[in-house]
């Protein structure tokens, strides 16, 4: 299968075992790095995350094993509920928005229409902005006392207000600002999708005297759902995972308004080291992340004609 | 006949709504950051500085630590982007060309990697990096992101291997090129494009992150740029003219990698979704 009957027959000489040894030792010479990091970086955190948080802990010192103590400790803390919440309420807001808006503009960009690579060049800029530096630019375009925006805010409201201020206020704000942060790649892999939709299905779908919104649902639609269902599993696990804008910009608050599971597990593990306890939530996090996984990806499969 | 060009002046107009959107915020810090002291705290604000000054611009090249942070994040995505590539490559070559026994079970479990948050991760990450003397180290940095980014290369590069006909390789083999050597003069060269569109994602990647930085490191000579800005703030009080111009320092080379590398980056989804 690796190599067809001329290559080898121009190498010659080889006895056959040395051929396949030849044969299986590249593969493994080019595999072994990267399994070794990923297994370093990745698969042995995780178990050692999956010990941490069956044991007790005292600052970064690992104690007694305490069994399924540190998960009881949080189902029964009312923070973690209100954060799950949260994090629901980010992450289903975020998604509703982002989903149209991207799949809207990847349509008007993927028309004839002058400046075309300009336009995608532009929209896409947002994707190069770190969490950090979007967080830092919207709160000061909001900030109460001088921001640009909170004055633009005043001349239509005819008061000033400070977004950031109020609990609900700020979870709004945050999943605006989170919606400008990451609608780029979905419209990027929404245009991708939409180049490979045949021309001809267009012209069939018009003669048959399809309607634009028709040729949407009959056209398009069917052969971007693989792609809409990528991502949104993208975007949900971006959503869910998401620390760093949100530390950023409001730490959590005010009053744990815009506190997330996965602010939570930043905070119990580096702020109040209680990395037992972090790392079970962190946990559960996975657990949430996996489940949601599975969810979409039986969809896909599901869909596939 | 009319419909349509309103139709086309319609979608126009959107395009440019949203390009201003999408912009908007960094022309503010732009603008925020060449204005003169007495211009910052401004209450209706000035939309231009007048006059433009590079003042804070100076202060911030001059003054604060925004220069080592900058040097550390050049070295150290420079480093990540190195060091992610040359493994990614080669496993996505190995996965791609060769049929062996665990294949599709090694493809679904580097996927899975990329299910694992790594807020959960952090923790462990960072005893790892005490117990083997590679905390607050550039190369401890540099293994956890190379890591990171190796899973989404090896899908992205994989296809894209997948997509260099056999046939060349097997014409240089025959001509008495190594197996080797075909790889690194012409298959490597035909992946070129998903090369490039890996690059522009590892970059945006280490040149962006908050929380592996925030986590491995603890010193000004070894922190990367975002903890850097996040500093800024407790390190110098609030200085808005300030924050915003180290902000449009931070920002530029991403900004100019991505503008030279961004055809590529469309042209590797567009090679990713045709394959589904």
């Amino acid at each position: 299968m690796n190599s067809g009957a001329a290559p080898a027959a121009a190498r010659g000489g080889l006895r056959p075992r040395a051929r396949k040894w030849r044969n299986a030792a590249l593969p493994a010479a080019f595999l072994l790095p990267a399994v070794a990091f990923v297994a370093v970086v990745s698969i042995y955190p995780i178990f050692d995350a999956v010990s941490l948080s069956v044991h007790a802990t005292s600052y970064a010192q690992v104690g007694a094993f305490i069994g399924l103590r540190n998960y009881v400790a949080l189902a029964f803390d009312p923070g973690i509920w209100r954060d799950g919440r949260n994090s629901l309420i980010y992450t289903a807001f975020s998604l509703a928005l982002v989903l149209p808006y991207s799949m809207g503009l990847a349509i008007l960009l993927n028309r004839p229409i002058p400046g075309r690579g300009l336009f995608r060049t532009l929209i896409i800029m947002p994707w190069v902005t770190s969490q950090t530096i979007t967080a830092l630019v919207w709160g000061w375009l909001l900030n109460g006392d001088y921001g640009a925006l909170t004055y633009l805010l005043q001349l239509l409201a005819g008061h000033r207000i400070a977004v950031l201020a109020s609990p609900a206020g700020a979870m709004a704000t945050l999943i605006g600002i989170n919606v400008w942060a990451s609608y780029p790649l979905a419209t990027l892999l929404f245009l991708a999708a939409l180049q490979t939709v045949p021309k001809e299905l267009y012209e069939a779908a018009s003669v048959d005297g399809a309607s634009r919104w028709g040729s949407f649902a009959h056209v398009t639609a069917p052969m971007i759902r693989p792609t809409a269902l990528v991502v949104i599993i993208q975007l949900t696990l971006l959503y869910l995972n998401m620390v760093t804008l949100i530390y950023v910009l409001t730490g959590g608050g005010p009053l744990n308004g815009t506190e997330t599971l996965a602010v939570t597990v930043l905070k119990m593990s580096f702020q109040n080291w209680e990395i037992g306890k972090g790392a079970a939530l962190g946990m559960v996090l996975t657990a949430i992340n996996v489940l949601f996984s599975l969810v979409y990806m039986r969809a896909l499969r599901g869909g596939e004609p | 006949m009319r419909r349509r060009s309103a139709a086309k002046f319609a979608s126009v107009a959107v395009l440019l709504a949203a390009s201003l959107l999408a912009v908007g915020p960094a022309l503010w810090c732009l603008s925020t950051a060449l204005k003169p002291a007495g211009q910052l705290l401004a209450y209706p604000p000035n939309w231009l500085p007048h006059p433009p000054t590079l003042e804070s611009i100076r202060q911030v090249l001059e003054q604060s630590a925004l220069p080592i942070y900058f040097r550390n994040s050049l070295i150290v995505t420079g480093l990540s982007l190195l060091i992610s590539l040359a493994i990614g490559t080669h496993a996505a070559y190995a996965i791609a060309r060769h049929r062996f026994p665990g294949r599709s079970a090694l493809l679904v479990a580097l996927l899975a990697t990329s299910m694992i948050p790594g807020i959960a991760i952090l923790v462990p990450l960072y005893h790892l990096s005490v117990m083997s003397g590679l905390y607050n180290s550039f190369t401890g940095q540099v293994i956890v992101y190379s890591a990171w980014n190796v899973p989404i290369l090896i899908w992205l590069l994989k296809g894209f291997f997948e997509s260099v006909p056999r046939d060349i390789e097997e014409a240089a083999w025959i001509d008495g090129c190594s197996r080797l050597r075909a790889f690194y003069t012409i298959t490597l060269r035909m992946a070129r494009p998903g090369i490039l569109s890996g690059a522009i994602m590892v970059i945006v990647f280490v040149w962006n992150d908050f929380l592996i930085t925030f986590t491995l490191t603890i010193s000004d000579s070894r922190r990367l740029l975002s903890v850097g800005l996040y500093t800024y703030i407790s390190n110098y009080g609030i200085q808005w003219g300030q924050l915003m111009a180290a902000t449009l320092i931070a920002l530029a080379p991403v900004v100019v990698a991505f503008f030279l590398l961004q055809r590529h980056l469309v042209e590797g989804l567009m090679a990713g979704a045709v394959k589904g």
